[in-house]
């Protein structure tokens, strides 16, 4: 199984089409739905690129049009989020009934 | 608190039902996951299934997308705890009536199915945190593992055929694919095919959530190329377009839908997205789930789909909500996000309910 790091990027481009080529070449993972953003007359959508795809990514023909900003080592920060997860089973002691986080008002 | 994990999601539900046996009912989807484990879904609502019309919520389709589920759950919580205590509730700046919360309880159905996807869910919280798909074992007992269970469900299924080849659909015949694997047949998977049992079930289900992350966005019909309400013959049924479909900005195809779906879908969604901003000023933002590429094999689509495959089933609108901006947010922020979730899905509710 393939345990390579994970990073975040920030595809950023000045046109759609641009983004589209880049994302065309390099076949990034986009995430559930490839849902680019409009802001400040450029257009951004994040992706998910293994450690080594990321240099690809750099290098690639289309890279020039776009810039590539690095978030986060999203395997690293999926690692310390697991220490978030419960560890046992709040509900099943005498059958406690969870609660919502909405105020009841 | 902490993230739910996939004992903790099971336990809650029965809990749930367990507290509140007037208003909930707790039902076994009939297919097990690839692992063994059993899907339960949670009815909601004061009238029985076949009185009221229906909505179907769906959480961790995705594994690695870790809030959705841990947000059904609160959000089952808050309306069944809220409709008890007779009172209306509250998340950050979004309030909601007690009588708004009654009409909810009163004129709907929501089915939660929290979690979509245990084995996967299991897989990215003890394992791989990145890990997207169910966890299909490979036919040949090799490495490559999971189908991606949004892209396996019967709508365009076939996207080498369905769709022109320069489209860049957003699914994968390769079993090996990462993420967007379509499965060996459409409906090939256990997962999907809980989801179809429901809306065969329960044909009062007249609308569908999926909560997924993150963009965020709140995404509507269709998926499968930019929207056009000008041409009829061009729609996903249309096999005269196989092979042109899905290519973006492109006079050829385009994707039918009437102007009053389009409506539809338009206004719930925007309902939906001004209560989550109104929590603490995130605007998610409305756009057709049609984004920088087509995708096939997704739930929403599907949902829509079946009534225009066939008439006689009932019409169903699907949405997509991304919620949030990080598949695994710290869960400080998990609760802020899952706060405009729950204000997001009974503003929905509302709007569903003809409010």
């Amino acid at each position: 199984m393939n345990q390579e790091s994970i990073i975040r990027v920030q595809i950023e481009a000045p046109t759609l089409a641009d983004l589209r080529a880049f994302a065309d070449e390099i076949k990034p993972d986009l995430g559930c739905r490839a849902t680019p953003r409009k802001r400040d007359g450029s257009f951004s959508v994040d992706a998910y690129l293994p450690e080594t795809q990321l240099e690809v990514a750099r290098r690639s023909r289309s890279a020039a049009r776009v810039t590539i900003r690095i978030l986060e080592n999203a395997t690293a920060v999926g690692r310390e989020r697991q220490k978030e997860v419960g560890e046992r089973n709040r509900f099943s002691v005498r059958g406690e009934v969870p609660r919502g986080l909405g105020r009841k008002e | 608190m902490a993230y739910l994990n996939v004992s903790e999601i099971e336990s809650a539900l029965q809990n749930l039902a367990t507290a509140y046996p007037a208003t909930t009912e707790l039902l076994r989807a009939p297919n097990l996951s690839h692992e063994g484990r059993q899907v339960r879904v949670l009815r909601i609502g004061t009238k029985s299934s076949d009185e009221v019309d229906g909505i179907l919520i769906l959480g961790g389709v995705h594994a690695r997308e870790w809030v959705p589920p841990d947000a059904l759950i609160s959000l089952a919580a808050d309306l069944l705890e809220a409709d008890k205590l007779g009172t209306g509730l509250g998340y950050g700046n979004k309030t909601f009536a007690a009588s708004e919360i009654r009409k909810v309880m009163e004129s709907l159905n929501l089915f939660v199915c929290a979690c979509v996807n245990p084995d996967g869910r299991l897989y990215s919280q003890t394992n791989e945190p990145l890990w997207r798909k169910n966890r299909r074992p490979h036919p040949g007992g090799g490495d490559c593992v999971g189908v991606d269970i949004n892209r396996n469900f019967d709508f365009l299924w076939d996207h080498l055929a369905k769709f022109a080849p320069d489209s860049g659909v957003s699914a994968s015949e390769d079993p090996c694919d990462r993420n967007v694997y379509r499965g060996p047949s459409a409906a090939s998977e256990p997962e999907v095919r809980n989801v179809v049992w429901l809306f065969d079930t329960f044909p009062r289900i007249r609308w569908h959530l999926d909560v997924h992350s993150a963009v965020p966005v709140i995404l509507h019909s269709w998926g499968s190329d930019q929207n056009q309400t000008i041409e009829p013959n061009q729609t996903f049924l249309n096999s005269a377009f196989d092979g042109a479909r899905g290519r973006l900005n492109d006079p050829e195809y385009g994707e039918y839908i009437t102007p009053g779906d389009l409506e539809i879908a338009e206004t719930l969604s925007t309902r939906m997205n001004d209560a989550v901003k109104a929590v603490r000023g995130s605007n998610y933002g409305v756009e057709q789930a049609y984004g920088l590429y087509p995708t096939s094999g997704a739930s929403d689509d599907y949902a829509f789909s079946r009534h225009f495959a066939d008439p006689s089933k009932t019409k169903v609108y699907g949405f997509t909500v991304e919620c949030g901006d990080s598949f695994q947010p710290p869960w400080s922020e998990a609760e802020e996000v899952i706060r405009e979730v729950s204000a997001g899905v009974i503003a929905f509710s509302l709007g569903a309910a003809g409010e």
